[in-house]
Parts: structure tokens; sequence; C-alpha cells
């Protein structure tokens, strides 16, 4: 097998086996950049987006400084849910845990001073599905499965780069299209350069 | 080929920043959790009957950053009768803008650069909700780059399926991808 076969079958069986991914991911940068219109046709359902599960007396110690992970865990225990989380100081008073899946997401908020938690439950949103997807990464929730997923945005990214190394590479084999390739790709960075410059 | 040739900037652009927020925490661990600290680079005098009293601190942050010829995106962190703040999102680094209205001047102060800061402010640029040309220009490039993502993923399951030799193996790379995502889709 030659380095030009090679190239090209890595290119093709990694792009097939990633399809899902990089589907998704276009399909969501979508709906992140037209944010605004997908907002306007919620509000127009005149559906709420937070409901109520839960409120209840509530009474644990808060740490000082900005490590809540474990607080969070026991908020999470004691309200019985499951999930990926993040655990946030709104203010003072408040302790927000951000409890996610693809499929639900729930936040938990506990008032310090009034002792008292309450739970409320995001309505299902197919824009916030798929946005949710989108930025869902890191390697900071304790989860295999979730790391798992982390792993995969690497090989992803890892794949984005070799696509443009390889496609580089298939452009250069391939002579008759080299000066309309130059072209394109000078006025792409050109264009690009101009947006770092004028943003 | 045209077209990916002259997004591969975006697609580079993209990749990186998606490694740089994949792993967040250890870049943060190493070059520390705070972004840099704003510094400062000039002061400049306002002159006085800038803002009038009916603006609502959205206007007064637009006049003071076109007296300053530095009009463009920007949020408006703090406002108020004592002090208002802007800060102007470049794309290479953001810039503060601090206007006392007691002194009269308006201090100017920039975030040192950061690889990685730089690539994730670029990557969460977008939407049509600003009202600066090259802005909503920015947010149709973004457009242009998820058509052509599509695009890539419908066009390359025709160039596989035209390549007879690959199809069994393409068919089990495809399968054992549309596998792994649907079970984790559907339990995390």
């Amino acid at each position: 097998m030659t380095f030009n076969h090679f190239t090209r079958r890595l290119h093709l069986y990694l792009g097939m086996g990633l399809l899902p991914w990089f589907f998704m991911y276009g399909i969501s940068s979508y709906v992140f950049n037209h944010g605004q219109y997908f907002e306007e046709q919620f509000k127009a359902r005149g559906v709420p987006l937070w409901k109520t599960r839960f409120e209840k007396p509530y009474d644990v110690p808060v740490p000082e400084g900005k490590e809540l992970k474990e607080l969070g865990a026991r908020i999470m225990k004691d309200s019985g849910i499951e999930g990926s989380f993040g655990t946030y100081r709104q203010n003072e008073n408040q302790i927000n845990v951000y409890a996610h899946t693809f499929w639900w997401s729930t936040q938990i908020k506990y008032f310090v001073k009034e002792k008292k938690l309450v739970a409320e439950d995001r309505a299902f949103r197919w824009d916030h599905f798929l946005t949710g997807m989108h930025a869902r990464g890191g390697f900071d929730q304790d989860s295999a499965l979730s790391d798992l997923w982390a792993v995969l945005i690497d090989l992803v990214c890892a794949g984005m780069l070799l696509w443009i190394a390889s496609g580089l590479y298939m452009w250069w084999k391939i002579t008759p299209v080299r000066g309309w390739g130059w072209l394109a790709l000078l006025s792409g960075l050109a264009t690009f350069g101009i947006f770092l410059w004028r943003l | 080929m045209y077209l990916a040739l002259f997004l591969a900037p975006w697609i580079l652009m993209y990749s990186l920043s998606t490694l740089a927020m994949n792993h967040r925490k250890s870049l943060q661990a190493w070059f520390g959790e705070a972004p840099p600290a704003f510094e400062k680079e000039r002061e400049v005098d306002i002159a006085p009957g800038l803002f009038s009293a009916q603006a609502d601190a959205k206007e007064n942050a637009k006049r003071l950053l076109q007296t300053l010829d530095m009009d463009g995106m920007h949020g408006v962190p703090k406002s108020g009768p004592k002090k208002l703040v802007v800060v102007r999102q470049y794309a290479a680094a953001p810039v503060r803008v601090t206007y006392t209205p007691e002194s009269g001047k308006a201090v100017i102060e920039k975030q040192p650069s950061s690889f990685h800061l730089f690539l994730e402010r670029m990557h969460r640029r977008r939407g049509y909700q600003h009202p600066y040309g090259t802005d909503q220009v920015w947010a149709f490039s973004v457009d242009l780059v998820v058509v052509v993502i599509v695009f890539w993923v419908l066009s390359g399951l025709w160039m596989w399926w035209e390549l007879k030799a690959t199809r069994v193996l393409g068919a089990l790379s495809a399968a054992a991808g549309l596998g792994l995502f649907a079970w984790l889709v559907s339990i995390l």
C-alpha cells in the first residue's frame, strides 16, 4: 500500500466512523448560530421553560471557596437525582446544582439562609438537545462514559485535523487543480485574517 | 474541494478550539484558572456632554466606543451614574473601557493575549444578534461552515458508495460509529 493509498483510505474510514459526530456538530452549530430564532419559536408556544419538581426544607454546611463538587454530589443524592452535574455559587446565599443528561436537565437551588431546596425541571426542547450535545465535553465528571464521550471528541478533532492535512495532500497530488486550489486556500486565509483584524 | 480549501482556516480553528475546551481543566491547571488581568494601555479625556440624560447604558456604551473609534461587538458589565464599564470583544483580545463622568476620563485596558482563550472566543462567536456588519458576515461564514459540513457528510457517503472496494469496510466503520453514537446518546 502506497502512502497516497493509505491517506485516502484513512480519510474515508475515519470519516465514515465519525460521521454521526460530524453531522451532529454541523446541525447543532446552525441552532447555535440562529439561537434567537429558536428562542422566539419556543416563547411563541407559551410553555414555561422551568417547572418546579419539589421544594423542601434542607440544611447542609456550605464550604468556603470554589470547591463545591462534594456539596453538589450530596445535594444530588439527597434529591434522588442522577446524572452529570456542575455546582456553582450563584451568590452568597445560593448554591445551584445543574444536573443534566442529553435528554433532560434539572437545576437544584439551595437557599442557604432560608434552608430550602428547590428543584426545577427544564422543558424538553430539540434545540437544547442538540446544543447540549454540542457543548458537552471535558474530563471533569466522575463517569467513565462521560470520559469516553470526551475521548471521542478528541478523536473527532484529530479526525478534522487529519482531514485538513490529508485534504491538502490529496489536492497537491492532483496537479491540474493546483492553481485554483491555491486561489481558494489563499482567499480563505485572507478572509479569515480580515475577520481577525476587523471583528 | 475548493470550498474545503477556502474554509480550512475555520475548520482548523474549530478543531483546535474544541480540543482546548475539551481539556480546559488541564489548561487552567497550566495557565491559571482566572483569565489574565487587564493591563492599562492609555487614558483618554472625554468631552463633556457625550451622553444625554435620556440615553440608557446601551446607548451610552455605543457612543463611548464610537468616540474612541472602537465601535463593535461589546458587553456592558457595569453601568451607573458614577461609572460605565464597556468590554469591547475584539477577536484577538478583549479591551475594557472604564469611563468615570466625575473625572471625565476613559481608562482603556487590554487583556494580554492567550492562545487558548482566543480560540475559545472565536469558537463561541456566532449569531446575527449584533448590529455590526463584520459580525453579520462572520455569522454568515458560520452558516457556510454548517452547510459545507453537511455537504461533506452527504458527499462523503456518496463517494464511499462509488468506491466498490471500500464498501464493506466503510459500512463497518459507519455502523460501528453510528452504534457507538446512538448508545452514548441514549445513556449519557
